[in-house]
């Protein structure tokens, strides 16, 4: 794998790891707020930067079937949510390759 | 100088006063007038047309008789087909046989020629000069062709500056003043140097004197160094500067080295002999695995040398740092490699490792944390919390008496060598990804990440949370923005501080990831690692000048796209520069041309994190790898052993380890030699 300093990101508004405080995603990259996770609220992220994926999955959600890994922080190992590598239903084909990070889960860094 | 280039009757007419000098023109040996007059030929029955008959009975130690026949040859140049003039050619030989005490051999050679090395004059300024005879000295030196418009001033004045430091260093203050008033007031050039030549008068002692004049004293070098700043206003074709055949010499040697890409020698006789041109053998140099340390259980990620090039720190991704310690055998096959110490210590995976400079305390770097370690125990003297984000560089202060960290949370600190912060650098513009400190104690370079200044106006909450969603529901959003930045690439900059006054002095903008730093050892180059840009730009290392912030060379060929590999000066006079890879080889170009000479293949797959050559061995280097090891490289052993002569066509090298049971019971040999397909172990040929 190597070894790889982790992303820095800037803008306005910066969410870190709450356990952390690695950066993980801007607000620039924040698709939606409307999401629900295993800990309540959700955000959908164009794009996450110092995470490891998991396996993939089928998941059952409200929105039909996923196929779906969960995501963990580079440096402390926090499962932080899921990224979509597919969806069935046509409608929900836009959240593939897109991230979901829970919201309790998210501090803002600087 | 022509003698007489009419020499019809059979005389040499060498007058008594042009006799030649004997006594080398090396002034520091200079003696004058104590010549052998032997005889040189008067007289000579003339030879004419028989070039070789002096030189035919050979016997030169005979006690030369009284005659030496000119020899009269056609033409001017040394050959036929040469551009060398004979006359400039033998007046070298001559003036380096005197330099070298062959007094006879050269007056042979002077009355054989006709040429002679120069005329009394010159030998008597240069004398007057090296024994004061100050007054001398400068009525030659009309006589040797200086005239007011070339330079006669300009020579004088340097005569008079030695005149008034020798009066000075011999307290004569009276007579001093006097000729800074009447010789070099008139003849100043500048008013500035007499107003510092006028105040050496203020010097307490001569010590003082000594270092503010920056000259040594009479009986110094300081007459024979004004001699060689004279000759700048004397034609040399009448003041031969001096060891003028040495100094060519030198400069074909430098052409040949040059031009010699896998240049790994010392500069002495035995690597340049004049009798053929020098050329290294590539055979000589390291590009065959001889070690294999197997002891990490993940990757490795950085290593070093200590300066006495015994042990070998090695940093990795298992959390732990090993120093190894080298034996001193010189054969590969026998030498001993001991994984000396384990240091365990570190909660994180640990990047970097630094030695001091005797040696005794190794600092390694694991995310935010310094440890300080005793090299001689193994014990873990102290773990320095002071950055919020990963160290990512450790270098010691060239006298050794403390070292500075740079991290990703934009400080620098400079430590005591027991561990106290001493200084801190403000917040830097960057995101310290590597640093280095110039030898020289001047400079600190470093690099990094620098965050551009965000101007993109806020999306103003464009992304509408309005549809509430239940379980993961959500429509597409609907007001689609602005293609997210989140990978916007960041801005890549070098940094130059004075590391004094820790004042910004260089801020240079480089597309890509930089990842590497180091300093060459005369201070003036950084060797960069730059990795792929997401322009599609390749991977390129930087050899940049620090004075004016350009990269001067770059090398290129190697993988690196998205990890930390890092570079390295190495070999005799740092004739190399060597680069981990992200395909799993080690690069090696030669630094003057940037041609590449090897791509090293061996280390399993992953990369090439990082590189080192051996401080005290430039025959030696070490890799480390995602493949968990660390290789050590030399030249070929079997090449090695027969010494070059490889008579019988031993060269056949099993170039594949399976044979390789190096097993004995050494513990840094690990039991996956061989394993991976791709392994291919280069060049392990010892009989084992």
């Amino acid at each position: 794998m190597g070894m790889s300093y982790r992303r820095y990101l800037s803008g306005a508004r910066i969410y870190g790891c709450s356990e952390c405080k690695t950066h993980l995603a801007t607000i620039h990259s924040m698709i939606s707020r409307a999401f629900n996770g295993q800990h309540g609220r959700a955000y959908l992220f164009e794009n996450v930067v110092n995470i490891i994926e998991g396996e993939p999955v089928d998941r059952q959600m409200t929105t039909g079937n996923h196929t779906v890994r969960d995501i963990y922080c580079v440096k402390c190992g926090e499962t932080l949510g899921w990224k979509y590598d597919k969806a069935y239903e046509p409608a929900q084909k836009y959240k593939e390759g897109k991230y979901i990070l829970e919201r309790n889960l998210l501090v803002d860094v600087q | 100088m022509r003698l007489t280039s009419n020499d019809a009757d059979s005389t040499l007419s060498v007058s008594p006063d042009e006799l030649p000098q004997a006594g080398p023109s090396t002034p520091a040996l200079s003696n004058g007038h104590n010549g052998v007059l032997k005889g040189n030929g008067f007289a000579a029955p003339f030879t004419n047309g028989n070039g070789k008959a002096p030189l035919a009975d050979g016997n030169r130690a005979e006690k030369h008789t009284q005659s030496v026949a000119r020899v009269s040859l056609p033409g001017t140049t040394l050959y036929d087909d040469s551009h060398v003039d004979r006359e400039e050619f033998v007046r070298l030989v001559i003036q380096s046989l005197r330099d070298v005490g062959y007094i006879e051999s050269a007056a042979t050679l002077e009355a054989e020629s006709g040429y002679t090395m120069e005329t009394s004059d010159v030998s008597r300024f240069r004398q007057c000069i090296l024994e004061g005879d100050w007054d001398s000295a400068e009525d030659t030196l009309l006589r040797l062709g200086l005239s007011e418009e070339e330079g006669l001033w300009e020579a004088k004045f340097l005569i008079s500056q030695q005149k008034y430091l020798e009066l000075l260093e011999a307290r004569e203050i009276a007579s001093a003043l006097h000729i800074l008033r009447n010789e070099l007031a008139p003849s100043s050039p500048e008013p500035e140097q007499l107003h510092t030549l006028a105040s050496l008068l203020m010097c307490q002692d001569l010590e003082d004197l000594r270092r503010q004049a920056s000259w040594d004293g009479a009986g110094g070098s300081s007459r024979r160094r004004l001699l060689a700043n004279l000759q700048r206003y004397i034609p040399s074709s009448v003041m031969i500067p001096q060891r003028r055949f040495a100094t060519l010499l030198d400069q074909a040697r430098e052409y040949q080295q040059a031009r010699c890409l896998y240049h790994n020698a010392p500069t002495n006789a035995r690597t340049f002999s004049l009798y053929a041109d020098h050329a290294c053998e590539p055979e000589a140099f390291p590009r065959v695995t001889t070690a294999i340390l197997q002891v990490h259980d993940d990757e490795v990620w950085n290593l070093q040398w200590s300066h006495s090039g015994s042990f070998l720190a090695t940093a990795s991704r298992d959390k732990s740092a090993i120093i190894w310690r080298i034996g001193s055998d010189a054969d590969p096959s026998t030498r001993e490699y001991h994984a000396q110490f384990i240091l365990r210590d570190h909660k994180y995976q640990v990047g970097c490792v630094a030695w001091s400079l005797d040696d005794s305390i190794l600092l390694t770097a694991s995310e935010n944390f310094i440890h300080m370690w005793n090299t001689r125990t193994g014990a873990l003297i102290r773990v320095l919390d002071a950055h919020f984000d990963v160290v990512t560089a450790l270098a010691w202060l060239p006298d050794g008496s403390g070292f500075i960290s740079g991290g990703l949370d934009r400080k620098i600190i400079l430590w005591d060598i027991d561990g106290k912060q001493r200084d801190t650098w403000g917040r830097t513009p960057i995101r310290v990804t590597d640093l280095a400190i110039t030898p020289d104690f001047s400079k600190l370079v470093a690099i990094g990440m620098y965050d551009a200044p965000l101007s993109l106006p806020p999306t103003g909450g464009a992304i509408a949370a309005s549809d509430v969603a239940s379980g993961g529901t959500a429509t597409p959003p609907t007001g689609s923005t602005a293609p997210a930045p989140a990978n916007r690439p960041a801005e890549n900059r070098i940094i130059v501080y004075d590391l004094l006054t820790k004042q910004l002095e260089t801020s240079v903008k480089l597309e890509g990831e930089l990842t590497s730093v180091k300093v060459s050892q005369d201070s003036r180059y950084a060797l960069i690692n730059r990795a792929l840009d997401s322009f599609g730009l390749h991977a390129e290392i930087h050899l940049w000048e620090i004075s004016t912030g350009r990269t001067v060379r770059k090398y290129t060929g190697y993988k690196q796209s998205r990890h930390v590999i890092r570079s390295a000066f190495g070999g005799v006079d740092e004739n190399f520069i060597i680069s981990g890879s992200e395909d799993g080889n080690v690069f090696i170009w030669h630094r003057d041309s940037g041609t590449l000479l090897e791509t090293l293949p061996g280390h399993g797959s992953g990369s090439v994190n990082s590189v080192a050559w051996n401080p005290a061995n430039p025959k030696m280097f070490a890799t480390c790898s995602d493949d968990h090891t660390i290789r050590i490289w030399e030249a070929d052993p079997a090449w090695t052993v027969g010494s070059g002569a490889l008579s019988e066509g031993s060269h056949s090298l099993e170039r594949d380890g399976s044979g390789k049971g190096k097993g004995k019971g050494r513990e840094w040999v690990g039991d996956s030699l061989g394993g991976a397909p791709g392994f291919s172990m280069a060049g392990t040929s010892r009989s084992l």
